[in-house]
């Protein structure tokens, strides 16, 4: 196996942090496509070119997704990789594996590819970073025979993901596993058939904390809430203080909405102004508890800048019950794909389609009545639209008042 | 109409576009329905078991796919033909 001199690379094993170079390199010892993978690395930091072209016709039959087609320009020197495709397996829901599972997924991918994985890619699938064309279907049919799947890649709906929810977290409103399961199971030719203008990610989190970030990363953004008020735990209250936490500081300042106040024995909130971003329960996790009906506000939109700058989401629907089998929910996404399908353009996300065409179309479209809570940042810009048989009953509304000197509101 | 028929026409439509026009899904199921006055869903069924089959297939590029008539080279990659 060829030895490449690494200065430059090297640099990045330095610190106390954890070095993808060190995990390379150790792979490189086994797998020759791992070992170029590392000299064609240092070349592209010495000469400051990438050397790598994607896409094109590479997969397996039958799926549009799931591989990405990668080819180096160099592979006349570093024949390692000179195919080095992406394989995207879909990952279980919020990420739980066994060490067997890991194992049987890693054995595979030493023997058909470099080696290479990266757990998670930011669409959420367990990537296998780098094999040849011809190992392809082979891949395939030892994964899936296995129970495995491929991910999504394309203009598709991308693999969905969901954060941990009650596997290992009290804060979540729903069951987050078994929506991102259903919504994989159900949409199985979406993912693996792309046949949207472009991609379309879902994303699931089971409270405002957002730890999949699906606010930002998600065309549609599945997001718990509640309906109740925060239960206040007042002796927990005082341990926390106790214990040194400055209530006011870390909690009342922060709240974005200003609706919680502390006097120094009692913590009160204001609840019909509280917007449920989380950061007080997340704080005072002993001490606050949401109560009362559970469900999700789902959101639309959002992406990273390509045609147009990054979008974070919208809210549509402030709320909605979240139990299998998922009916309304499934509905809606359906009609949302609905009208994106009429409406946009190649390489369009729905966010900027959205931005194009209007909220109105957006929500006359898939048949949501616009109301105050559909909100792009919330407590700044709530909207309202108006048609002209609204403006007509407004004006009738009006002109009674004035004759009869009765107002009603 | 027959199954076979259909997979023609639709294979017709996408020699049509090969070198002018990527084809995304849609496009060969609006088109092909409109001139045959068929039902999407029947359009549907015959694409996708031609992509099956590897008588269509999928392409991807810029982040976008299409639909697309394979090569030869990837017919030969999938053991289709010698």
């Amino acid at each position: 196996m060829k030895k490449y001199d690494t200065p430059l690379i090297d640099e990045l094993e330095k610190g106390p942090w954890p070095s993808f170079v060190t995990e390379m390199k150790k792979a490189a010892k086994n797998n020759e496509m791992a070992n170029d993978a590392v000299g064609h690395l240092e070349k592209c930091y010495r000469t400051k070119v990438g050397y790598w072209k994607h896409g094109g016709i590479v997969g397996v039959l039958g799926y549009g997704g799931g591989v990405i087609g990668r080819y180096s320009e160099l592979g006349d020197e570093f024949p390692g990789v000179a195919h080095f495709h992406t394989v995207r397996l879909n990952q279980p829901s919020g990420f739980f594996y066994t060490s067997a599972a890991l194992k049987e997924i890693c054995d595979i991918w030493d023997k058909y590819g470099s080696g290479l994985t990266n757990v998670h890619g930011s669409t959420g699938d367990l990537v296998l970073l780098g094999t040849k064309t011809d190992a392809l279907e082979t891949i395939f049919a030892e994964y899936s025979s296995r129970g495995w799947d491929l991910g999504s890649s394309g203009s598709a709906l991308r693999t969905p993901s969901c954060c941990v929810g009650p596997g290992r977290c009290e804060w979540t409103n729903y069951d987050t596993l078994d929506l991102n399961y259903a919504l994989t199971q159900e949409f199985q030719d979406e993912i693996h058939r792309p046949m949207f203008s472009y991609k379309f990610k879902i994303k699931m989190s089971g409270c405002a904390c957002d730890c999949v970030a699906s606010i930002a990363r998600a065309d549609m953004s599945i997001i718990g809430t509640w309906k109740g008020h925060i239960e206040v735990n007042q002796d927990e209250v005082k341990n926390y203080a106790k214990n040194g936490m400055d209530i006011n500081a870390e909690i009342v300042n922060m709240c974005p909405t200003q609706c919680i106040s502390y006097d120094g024995k009692d913590l009160k909130i204001n609840n019909a102004e509280c917007s449920r971003c989380m950061h007080c329960i997340s704080k005072m996790t002993k001490a606050l508890k949401a109560t009362g009906e559970r469900g999700a506000t789902i959101c639309i939109g959002s992406k990273a800048p390509i045609v147009v700058g990054s979008l974070l989401s919208w809210v549509i629907v402030p709320f909605i019950k979240v139990e299998p089998p998922y009916t309304e929910l499934k509905d809606l996404i359906r009609k949302i794909w609905e009208w994106w399908d009429d409406n946009a353009k190649p390489r369009e996300r729905i966010g900027e389609v959205i931005e194009m065409k209007g909220m109105r179309s957006f929500l006359e479209g898939i048949g949501q009545a616009p109301i105050p809570q559909q909100i792009k940042e919330p407590r700044k810009d709530p909207f309202m639209f108006y048609t002209e048989e609204d403006m007509a009953a407004f004006k009738a509304k009006e002109a009674e008042e004035k004759k009869t000197g009765k107002y009603k509101f | 109409m027959e199954m076979a028929e259909l997979q023609d026409k639709i294979f017709a439509f996408c020699e049509a576009a090969k070198g002018k026009k990527k084809l995304k899904e849609k496009d060969i199921l609006i088109g092909v329905s409109t001139e045959l006055s068929l039902e999407k869903d029947e359009v549907k069924k015959a694409l996708r078991e031609m992509i099956n089959v590897g008588r269509l297939m999928y392409s991807y590029g810029g982040g976008a796919s299409s639909v697309e008539i394979p090569s030869e080279e990837y017919l030969r990659e999938k053991g289709m033909i010698k």
